[in-house]
């Protein structure tokens, strides 16, 4: 699908928080997980952004990890406030959806 | 920092010339972006520029992550190194020279339309 950026932008650090929460992993990977999920325009640069988001709210724990060639990676896994957040997004999302397929069914 | 660097800057001259040695190690393609970041950052700098340092580390350490990764920087950045800049300098909100320019302009307007009695 075309064009979902514009949507899914207040979504994605839900998504990335939610990939990061079932386990560990590191910038390029997150990336192609969304990808494989079908979110074909998130580059990088987007997913890269929103991870010093993350780690500046103090939801991520990081550590660096040496990787084949290149300089080290930085590795994210959820703490405690990363969970909490995540449990909230969830939350949220559950509203944002129950109210628009109510809207969509017509219902008030 | 100690006094000698917060007078002369020497300290950001120093740190700059390493970033340029880090990026010259870049593919062509990142190094055309890198100087497109570097332009867009510049918007974001506060007075002396010193708030940039980090930041400019940051993006130069994604490029450095991405190129050893073998993605094109397509891959990386999109067709949106504006709005890549923008996150990194954190979002929209974040207030530099440009923001503090626009509110004394639209101060001095609004005190000349007051004057006039409008």
């Amino acid at each position: 699908m075309d064009d979902l950026t514009e949507m899914l932008k207040g979504t994605l650090e839900g998504c990335v928080l939610e990939i990061i929460g079932s386990e560990e992993t590191y910038g390029y990977a997150i990336t192609r997980r969304l990808h494989e999920l079908g979110f074909a325009d998130v580059v990088e640069g987007t997913v890269y952004t929103i991870l010093l988001r993350l780690e500046k709210n103090g939801l991520v724990q990081v550590t660096k990890r040496p990787s084949g060639m290149g300089p080290p990676r930085k590795f994210y896994a959820l703490n405690d406030a990363g969970r909490k957040e995540l449990a909230t997004f969830w939350a949220k999302w559950e509203y944002i959806t129950s109210r628009l397929d109510k809207l969509k069914e017509g219902g008030r | 920092m100690n006094f000698w660097e917060t007078i002369t800057g020497s300290d950001l001259t120093r740190e700059w010339k390493a970033f340029e040695t880090r990026a010259e190690a870049l593919p062509a393609d990142y190094r055309a972006a890198w100087e497109e970041i570097k332009g867009h950052l510049s918007s974001y700098a506060d007075f002396t520029g010193r708030n940039l340092t980090p930041i400019v580390d940051n993006a130069l350490g994604l490029l450095e992550e991405t190129a050893a990764d073998g993605q094109s920087i397509h891959e990386v950045l999109g067709g949106d190194i504006e709005g890549f800049c923008a996150a990194l300098a954190g979002g929209e909100g974040a207030r530099s020279y440009r923001d503090r320019w626009r509110e004394q302009l639209n101060r001095n307007v609004a005190r000349k339309l007051g004057r006039l009695g409008g």
